[in-house]
């Protein structure tokens, strides 16, 4: 009759009885005593420790093959002394079903990449085009008065709408010499806000917003109505009303994956721009084809989309590389390039006209938000921009940078 | 001869935090793929400091089941989420011409899916509990749950949350009615207007609330905002005293054969817990930021300090002679920063002291029937509780 080191509690596993054994080290194996009966022996090398305990005086231990009879010690001399006996103790269980994760992993992977990549996007298109135009512009307001509220930086005060009467009338009479007419779903809204930003872009509805900033950066009126052609290129194809119903679809689908974890909101929006951009980048290279037929239609060059990029490059650098992939724009250097190509097509086809606004309406819309900041600049009567180096675009943009810094 | 078996609890603020820290950090730094062992080692540290009778229970879920019951959730609600929101936005906007019907539609097509979701996470989570070797279960019944919870949600919310005792009861009641231990099933006794009382405070102070505010509109007295905001600190304590209350009175209401609960939560303690914890919060947290500020300034006062002003800049990134990139990266490191400190202390000063305190008021009454239950089968379930993980089903273990 050998001594027991330890008394521990049992738990066999059929019952919810508390038994009480007493415990002996052998050589190998650890031996439970149980109070009627034959002891019971526990091999060393299979005992497992459980992981993430509480209290860590205490250790429960299960035998390897056993799933549910459990021991709970608390005898620290005896648990330190297993610890260092028992050779695998923190080994866990072979991964189960590794092929059923595996396979199921595929499939929620191919079924997430097929919703967000074609499933979501087709239907986006097909019901953009069924959107009644009133709900569209429903939704191209409201989306409107958020960018107002968002561009209101310091002020809490929305950005303001650009209303002088000439500049207005200036600009429906570009939009006019354009000529969109049959290919619009509804009438055109042209607004400038009154901001810095040198951007213009089109809103669900018909709505086209264009930036003061960028009316300042233009050369001339054929350089905003090339703008203006692109934008309209987006109304025609209907582009952002798929863009907000595919945003609606992804973003559902990507919250799910991410789930809540600490700051997986930032995952998602990085992730969402991901798929926004080679959604977008075909978007927009269509509204650029669009805007080269539109411009040549109208007797206006194409060439004014290009070199309005190409000072917009210089001064602001080429996405290159992994920007490139985020930025929803194609490298502008192909847009340039496709823009020349357009040009000289409708060179060699002879059906360039008079700039798209005369002096007095380029003043007028220039003057759209208040009077010009700075002088405005001649252009020859031929439709053609005036050549110019990058350095030239450099030091009259930097000459006006300092100007507008407020 | 009558046993009865206390509670005892085994969890420390340290080591919680820092299991939680690392798991978190594991879990940042995989974009999330690690929250499945995370929330696994969890459970089994808040398991097993629960110990009625000195025996701890234990959580024996594994984190690949957790993560193959995920992905089978994905497949299906990816589909689901990414056409009916697309829809639902379609229409809200044809017919309505707003997108406010469509995120409502939205959250109600959602909502059985949530029920489903919590119930089955709940079967899971019995599943894989074990208290002295002996499994605990929950019959499938998810069916009669998902409806019996959206027409209570429906009650409660047109009676403007009176009836919501009654919704805890009979859903609390539905869940226990089908949980084993082993071979023995639970039973909730009790009618539901039993946890009226435990509601008492919360009716008082959201009549005085709503008296205050009313009287003081129509008499035009701000005066009477004072009863409103006396109202308010009185809801804050109802609020506890109903959750230590109806843990009270449902738990002695339930049953195992002969066995029964006696438990006497405290509402102070529990009010206290959650004021002294998120004070605790954010005071560390001010402290935390005041010194990330701090060596914020003096990394930069350093750059400055070297950089010749008369060049000019455009931005403070040109000042300091960095790329822009850092700028976003380090503001990217400080966000997850927060939610990872904010995660662990909250484990440590809330979802901790409430477990203990509820486990140590807590004994079992007529233990001795407990050489009686005998084990019951393995419930495989697959799916584990991969829609409650899908779905943003809020906090908690």
């Amino acid at each position: 009759m050998s001594a027991f080191e330890a008394f521990a509690d049992f738990f066999d596993g059929a019952s919810a009885n508390r038994r009480r054994v007493g415990l002996r080290l052998d050589v190998e194996a650890l031996v439970l005593g149980l109070p009627e009966g034959v002891p019971l022996r526990w091999p060393l090398a299979d005992l497992r420790a459980r992981p993430d305990q509480a209290d860590p005086g205490r250790m429960v231990l299960s035998l390897a093959e056993d799933p549910v009879a459990r021991l709970v010690l608390s005898d620290a001399d005896l648990i330190a002394r297993i610890r260092a006996a028992a050779p695998a103790l923190k080994r866990r269980p072979p991964v189960a079903h590794k092929g059923r994760i595996a396979g199921w992993a595929l499939g929620a992977v191919a079924s997430v990449v097929l919703i967000i990549f074609v499933l979501v996007p087709t239907m986006a298109d097909q019901l953009a085009r069924w959107l009644p135009p009133e709900g569209e512009r429903a939704l191209g307001d409201a989306t409107f008065e958020q960018i107002r509220n968002a561009l209101g930086r310091e002020s809490f005060v929305p950005v303001d709408v650009c209303e002088a009467p000439e500049g207005l009338v200036a600009l429906e009479a570009m939009a006019a010499r354009l000529n969109a007419g049959d290919d619009l779903p509804y009438p055109l809204r042209l607004t400038v806000l009154d901001d810095d930003l040198v951007n213009a872009f089109a809103l669900p509805g018909g709505r086209i917003v264009i930036f003061r900033g960028l009316l300042d950066e233009a050369l001339g009126p054929n350089e905003v109505a090339a703008v203006l052609a692109h934008e309209i290129g987006h109304v025609v194809g209907r582009d952002p009303t798929r863009d907000a119903l595919r945003l609606a679809g992804s973003v559902g689908v990507l919250g799910l994956i991410f789930g809540d974890f600490a700051g997986g909101t930032v995952v998602l929006v990085l992730a969402n721009e991901l798929i926004n951009a080679s959604y977008s980048q075909k978007a927009e290279t269509g509204a650029d084809d669009y805007a080269h037929e539109l411009l040549t239609e109208a007797g206006l060059p194409p060439a004014a989309l290009g070199t309005f990029f190409e000072r917009l490059r210089d001064e602001y650098g080429d996405a290159e590389g992994i920007e490139a992939h985020l930025s929803s724009h194609p490298q502008m250097t192909a847009r340039i390039e496709a823009a020349l190509q357009a040009q000289a097509a409708a060179d060699s086809a002879g059906r360039l006209g008079p700039p798209a606004l005369d002096d007095d309406q380029w003043q007028a819309l220039r003057s759209i938000c208040g009077p010009a900041e700075h002088q405005p600049v001649e252009f020859p009567e031929d439709a053609m921009p005036p050549s110019h180096s990058p350095d030239d675009a450099r030091d009259r943009l930097g000459t006006s940078k300092t100007e507008k810094s407020k | 001869m009558v046993r009865e078996l206390t509670t005892d609890y085994a969890g420390r603020r340290g080591p919680l935090f820092r299991l939680a820290l690392k798991t978190s950090l594991f879990t940042v730094l995989t974009l999330g793929f690690y929250r499945f062992w995370m929330k696994t080692r969890l459970r089994r540290y808040y398991w097993s400091a629960i110990r009625p009778g000195g025996s701890p229970l234990e959580y024996v879920g594994t984190p690949t089941e957790k993560l193959l019951g995920f992905l089978t959730a994905v497949v299906v609600l990816a589909f689901y989420i990414g056409v009916v929101n697309l829809v639902l936005m379609f229409f809200s906007f044809s017919l309505f011409e707003g997108n406010a019907p469509a995120y409502a539609l939205s959250f109600l097509g959602l909502a059985p899916i949530y029920f489903f979701a919590q119930y089955r996470a709940r079967r899971y989570l019995l599943a894989r509990t074990r208290w002295r070797g002996i499994r605990f279960g929950l019959e499938p019944g998810v069916k009669g749950y998902v409806w019996r919870a959206f027409v209570h949600w429906l009650v409660t919310i047109l009676t403007l949350g009176i009836l919501w005792p009654r919704m805890t009861f009979a859903l609390e009641k539905y869940r226990t009615d089908r949980t084993f231990y082993g071979d023995h099933r639970f039973e909730q006794t009790g009618r539901w207007t039993g946890l009226l009382g435990a509601m008492k405070h919360v009716y008082l102070a959201v009549a005085l609330i709503a008296a205050g505010t009313l009287a003081a509109v129509l008499s035009e007295e701000p005066v009477w905002l004072v009863a409103a905001a006396m109202g308010g600190v009185w809801l804050a304590l109802g609020l506890a005293y109903w959750k230590a209350e109806s843990f009270r009175r449902l738990t002695e209401g339930k049953r195992l054969g002969a066995m029964g609960f006696r438990c006497r939560p405290r509402p102070g303690t529990i009010f206290g817990i959650y004021l002294g914890g998120s004070l605790a919060i954010s005071g560390i947290f001010a402290a935390v930021l005041l010194i990330v500020m701090v060596a914020l300034g003096l990394v930069l006062g350093a750059m400055f300090a070297s950089v010749d002003l008369d060049a000019g800049f455009d931005s403070p990134e040109d000042l300091a002679g960095l790329p822009a990139w850092l700028f976003s990266l380090v503001g990217i490191a400080v966000y997850f920063l927060i939610f990872l400190l904010w995660g662990a202390l909250r484990h440590v000063f809330i979802t901790m002291p409430i477990a203990r305190h509820f486990a140590e008021v807590t004994t079992i009454i007529g233990a001795e029937g407990l050489v009686g239950v005998k084990q019951r089968e393995r419930d495989e379930f697959a799916e584990a509780e991969g829609f409650a993980d899908a779905l943003p089903l809020g906090g908690g273990i």
